[in-house]
């Protein structure tokens, strides 16, 4: 009975006050009635109420109450009310009882009503709920219940609904949404009231209260799942970081909070904490040893996070890595993880199909992973490693993809280092750019503590150094100019000199005749001749046209047999741009013999692709209009002393393709709007055939020394593109259909071809062929094979591993919609007329 | 910052032919002049203000010119060429008359060198038949002065340059030889006073400062090499300056004694300054050797001009470090 007496003498009073609000007009009942009902929330010594009752209001009548007011909330008393009264009395009580239910009703509230004043009213009570700390003492009340007393589903939908409270408040609020409940700050919120909630179960830990911490572990993987880790964890990340750095407790609470998380949102937590926090060591203090007792955290760690996703930043990596690294448990899990990256890095597949974003993330795993072994360990591996790095090396190397290739250099040599091979390293020579540069600068362990703990006095210390040296230099200025009157009166520095640097050292005198360069290549065994006679070769050439059209071909010979015995400067572009010049000059043979030689035996690859490359090159100039100030000689050679030889520039190769795309874009939007160019007679239109149909006639026939359609897809792949090239060059000549057709044919067969340079070069020459066929032949023509095209190229676009080849995939498949569309467009046109 | 290396003012081109030799004219009142001889025979007088050639005078019958100058104070040219002649002009009132000439015998490129006496009488010292002869005459009567021949076996002579020291009583003759030899004559005693070994290569030129007893000579190598008389009239070598390029074809003091410019086989012109020999300005636009330089003797010095001819047929003009010159 004595139980029962508080419980019954709460409703009768609560029953009381419900039939006053909804009755009564006199302000005084309504003020006194909401104030009991206040009574029952009020703490504290001069509290009316019994703690019994204030437990049994909590329990079984504040949510009723609180429904209660929201149903009344167009009712004349609450007009009557004061300003101070209603916001005293009325949202008070919305503010003081307990927060879970108060959230829970003001959410229900909020996604019922209509735009109105009510509406407004309800959004700046939970405006002030948030902004008054209430979500803070939500959790914290629920740290407090160790064990869950509330049904699972109410405990669902209140993570729900704070987890949702903005995408709420969005949907009802549209333009008029208030700041605090925009994601970013509502989830910087979320976040520094969870620290809140902590901190107090720390000291409530330290004081001997058990506290649980389930349900901030649910709140904290429902927002990560969810999408919001970013801004949670920019607040939490530190905090917890300096907190756990001395604190025991701190420790355990962050441990066991993480263990909390549900299984299904650990990876979000997980890969959220790891992109937040610097360095290992921090990570490993919140963290703990988690990855042993959790498999799905273990999964993510070592697994996920290193092999299947690659869009981290390096740091991360280093995190992650040093993490397993630093504990002597978490060790066996560095080693496994070093054995799985070095499959991944050797596998010749995913060489082969995997994005090279991903290859290179692998690499730089691998390499910090093996830098963080010890020496011990490292023998342990050593073999294992050793067969990695050489299977995996010869797959790099393979590749016709520069940045590939380089890869798979500077992984050589860092593991061959590291290693420590009989005191033998692996040395290539290749190009060191940024990303060579990074790679080779994982292999230097970033000593030091995490940067948070450096104090500003980094900051003064540039400052100082830069006042000192300006006056070292005065001091050292001054002694010089006081040594300086002593030494000598009459000097020579009245005059100031003027700039020399163009005072080089004269080369011997250059060949006049193009027949003497010939002789000077063939025979000549100077070194300084031979140089001259190439650097003055091409300018010759463009000179005296009909002395060049005498001896083209063996000119064409002898140069393409030439090799650079005497290490001069700019050999490949001198060569090339004379072999340029020899076929612009004399088209016809020297393409014929160009042509002929691409296919014949005893040529290296080196030979074939300047063969291609010069057909490319030469195609380029003719189909260029001859603008009457052209001078080619100066305009190539000058910059050919100072840029690389293209074909060994891998960039060169990647812009020029992505020019070409843009220029073709741009031509097909803006094309009308360009003015009309003066007309001039198109040099290359007559003879592209000789450049293209020879290069098609003898692909597939394998050579003992050249096998184009087996291992020489390097070659191959250049083919195709030059093809491309004088594809579209082409366009406009009446030739255009039949190589269209020709090319679209070819390749047919290779569209497939297991090397991205290939693939990017079909794509190139489909690209092209749309391009340059007129689109009345690309309908009629090619009617049969145009669906297939189709077909394959959807594909590629979707499913390639290669990016470039995705995106001219698409590119083709624009260019061709819009050709088949303007061609349906006039056949519509004409048939209107008729 | 360093300037940029200099441009020509203007360049002087229709010779036709390698300029061998330059000279000055500009002291008097009148149309500054500037006298080239060609390698066809031509003795250009190219007129500064018009920027034209003004007379073209044949006198060695088609046979390259080495060596042009004035006599002072007098309308007198002086002219030397291969065909082993030295010519008088009278080139008084527009006319370009050959009044008088010399056979020297000598077959080689080396060029003669001038001195003014007294009013009126000059010497004139050329290289001879014999392979080390010099001799010295005086104008206008022709006169022997002496001939001068070293003991020792120095091949041909080079280069020879006359001047009167302020203090000894006679002028004295300074010649580069074959071998890379300098030698002192006195030409009054007809004795050699001073040897020294300059370069490994022949001498190609050599130019002189009376004022401060310093000289410098160029040869084929990367070199110039410079020295300087003490008071017993002894050579003594001094550093040498290298050079880029190998080959100097002709060395030239400014009138004020504070540049040195060199005509490089490089086909450019150096500028130095003539105290310490510090590079101070390489001047390109030449396409060949250039074969001459000259400084003009204006008596303004900031219209003082540098005149270079070249292989390539042309002549630049240069007003360079003019700027600095009424301050020192």
């Amino acid at each position: 009975m004595d139980s029962l007496a508080p419980h019954t003498e709460v409703r009768v009073a609560v029953a009381q006050c419900f039939r006053t609000l909804s009755t009564s007009a006199e302000p005084e009942d309504i003020i006194s009635s909401l104030q009991t009902l206040h009574s029952f929330l009020d703490e504290g010594p001069e509290s009316r109420s019994t703690p019994d009752q204030r437990a049994e209001f909590s329990r079984a009548h504040f949510t009723r109450t609180l429904q209660f007011l929201l149903s009344n909330i167009q009712a004349d008393w609450l007009l009557g009310l004061s300003a101070a009264q209603r916001t005293d009395l009325w949202d008070g009580l919305f503010l003081r009882g307990p927060p879970e239910q108060a959230l829970l009703v003001l959410m229900e509230g909020i996604s019922e009503l209509k735009a109105s004043t009510s509406l407004d009213l309800l959004i700046s009570i939970t405006e002030r709920f948030l902004l008054s700390g209430r979500l803070a003492a939500l959790l914290w009340s629920s740290c407090l219940q160790t064990a869950p007393s509330d049904s699972p589903q109410l405990r669902e939908t209140l993570l729900a609904r704070i987890v949702a409270l903005p995408d709420l408040t969005a949907n009802r609020l549209h333009l008029k949404n208030k700041p605090c409940f925009c994601p970013q700050q509502y989830f910087t919120l979320l976040a520094s009231e969870m620290l809140t909630a902590l901190e107090r179960t720390c000291q409530a830990l330290k004081d001997g209260t058990d506290c649980s911490l389930i349900f901030v572990a649910q709140t904290l993987g429902k927002v990560c799942v969810q999408g919001h880790s970013g801004p949670v964890f920019a607040v939490m990340a530190p905090r917890l970081s300096v907190c756990t750095r001395s604190d025991m407790v701190w420790q355990r609470v962050c441990w066991k909070l993480l263990q909390n998380v549900p299984q299904r949102w650990m990876e979000s937590v997980l890969t959220g904490l790891v992109q937040a926090v610097r360095g290992p060591d921090a990570f490993g203090r919140i963290v703990g040893n988690l990855v042993l007792t959790n498999k799905k955290a273990q999964y993510v760690v070592t697994h996920k996070l290193l092999l299947l996703q690659y869009k981290y930043e390096t740091q991360v990596l280093r995190t992650v890595l040093g993490y397993l690294a630093a504990d002597r448990e978490r060790r066996p899990l560095l080693l496994q993880v070093l054995r799985a990256l070095s499959q991944a890095w050797a596998n010749p597949s995913a060489v082969r199909h995997t994005p090279l974003e991903q290859q290179l993330y692998v690499s730089k795993a691998l390499l910090l992973s093996v830098n963080l072994l010890r020496d011990a360990e490292l023998q342990e591996l050593r073999s294992e490693l050793l067969q990695c790095m050489l299977g995996g090396m010869q797959s790099h190397l393979d590749s016709s993809v520069v940045r590939i290739r380089h890869m798979g250099m500077v992984v050589g040599e860092c593991l061959s280092a590291r290693m420590d091979l009989n005191n033998t390293k692996l040395k290539f020579e290749y190009d060191q750019d940024e990303e060579t540069l990074e790679l080779l600068s994982l292999m230097t362990p970033i000593s030091g503590e995490e940067p948070e703990e450096e104090p500003e006095n980094g900051v003064t210390s540039p400052q100082e150094t830069s006042e000192k040296t300006p006056s070292t230099q005065n001091a050292s200025c001054q002694n010089k100019s006081q040594s300086d009157p002593g030494s000598d009166l009459d000097s020579d520095d009245e005059f100031s000199p003027y700039d020399m640097s163009a005072d080089q050292e004269m080369t011997k005198e250059s060949p006049r005749y193009l027949r003497d360069c010939l002789e000077t290549l063939i025979s000549s065994e100077d070194s300084v001749r031979v140089e001259l006679s190439l650097r003055v070769a091409e300018a010759l050439v463009r000179k005296n046209v009909f002395a060049a059209r005498e001896i083209s071909v063996q000119l064409t010979k002898v140069l393409l047999h030439t090799e650079d015995k005497y290490s001069i400067r700019g050999f490949l572009s001198l060569r090339q741009t004379t072999m340029v010049a020899l076929t612009v000059t004399d088209c016809i043979p020297v393409t014929q013999y160009l042509t002929t030689e691409f296919y014949s035996m005893n040529y290296g690859l080196r030979q074939r692709l300047d063969i291609l490359e010069v057909l490319a090159l030469a195609a380029q100039e003719l189909s260029k209009p001859i603008s009457e100030e052209r001078s080619p000689s100066v305009g190539v050679s000058s910059c050919t002393d100072l840029t690389l030889y293209p074909g060994d520039n891998p960039v060169h190769w990647r812009q020029v393709v992505e020019r070409r795309i843009q220029s073709k874009t741009k031509r097909l939007t803006k094309g009308a709007t360009q003015p009309p160019a003066k007309a001039t007679p198109n040099r290359y239109a007559p003879v592209a055939g000789h450049f293209f149909f020879p290069l098609l006639s003898n692909y597939d026939k394998p050579q003992v020394t050249f096998d184009l359609l087996g291992g020489d897809h390097l070659v191959l792949g250049r083919l195709i593109h030059t093809l491309g090239l004088f594809m579209h060059l082409a366009v406009n000549a009446p030739v255009a259909a039949q190589m269209g057709r020709a090319l679209l044919d070819f390749v047919w067969a290779v569209r497939y071809h297991v090397d991205q340079m290939v693939r990017r070069g079909v794509l190139f020459a489909v690209c092209s062929v749309f391009l340059s066929m007129p689109s009345q032949n690309l309908l009629v023509d090619l009617n049969e094979q145009l669906f297939e095209t189709r077909t394959w190229l959807a594909d590629v676009a979707e499913g390639d591993p290669d990016e470039d080849c995705r995106n001219l995939a698409i590119q083709s498949l624009v260019l061709l919609d819009k050709s088949l569309k303007k061609q349906l467009q006039d056949q519509q046109a004409l048939g209107m007329e008729t | 910052m360093s300037r940029a290396a200099p441009s020509p003012i203007f360049t002087l081109r229709g010779a036709g032919a390698p300029l061998n030799t330059l000279h000055f004219s500009c002291h008097g009142g009148d149309t500054p002049l500037l006298f080239s001889g060609s390698g066809k025979g031509a003795i250009h007088m190219w007129n500064l203000n018009t920027r034209r050639a003004e007379t073209v005078a044949e006198g060695h019958s088609g046979n390259s010119v080495v060596w042009v100058n004035t006599l002072q104070g007098t309308d007198t040219l002086i002219s030397q060429g291969r065909d082993m002649r030295v010519c008088l002009w009278d080139l008084s009132e527009g006319r370009t008359a050959v009044l008088d000439s010399l056979w020297t015998g000598s077959v080689g490129f080396c060029q003669c060198s001038l001195l003014e006496m007294s009013t009126g009488t000059h010497l004139l010292a050329f290289a001879g038949q014999q392979t080390e002869e010099i001799k010295i005459v005086e104008l206008p009567s022709k006169t022997p002065v002496c001939t001068l021949i070293p003991d020792a076996k120095l091949g041909m002579v080079m280069c020879i340059k006359l001047w009167q020291p302020d203090s000894g009583p006679g002028p004295l003759l300074l010649a580069g030889y074959e071998d890379g030899s300098l030698l002192l004559w006195d030409v009054t005693q007809r004795a050699q006073l001073s040897q020294t070994k300059a370069h490994p290569e022949p001498v190609m030129c050599l130019t002189f400062d009376p004022q401060c007893l310093r000289g410098v000579s160029g040869s084929s190598e990367k070199d110039l090499c410079s020295w300087r008389l003490d008071g017993q009239n002894n050579l003594q070598l001094q550093d040498s300056v290298p050079l880029v390029n190998p080959g100097v074809s002709q060395l030239c003091v400014r009138g004020d004694g504070k540049l040195l410019a060199s005509a490089g086989w490089d086909h450019r012109v150096r500028i130095f300054g003539w105290k310490k020999l510090r590079p101070l300005a390489v001047l390109q636009y030449h396409t060949d050797l250039v074969l001459s330089v000259a400084f003009s003797d204006h008596q303004d010095p900031r219209q003082r001009l540098l005149a270079a001819g070249s292989k390539d047929q042309r002549i630049s003009l240069w007003s360079i470090f003019n700027e600095g010159a009424d301050t020192g």
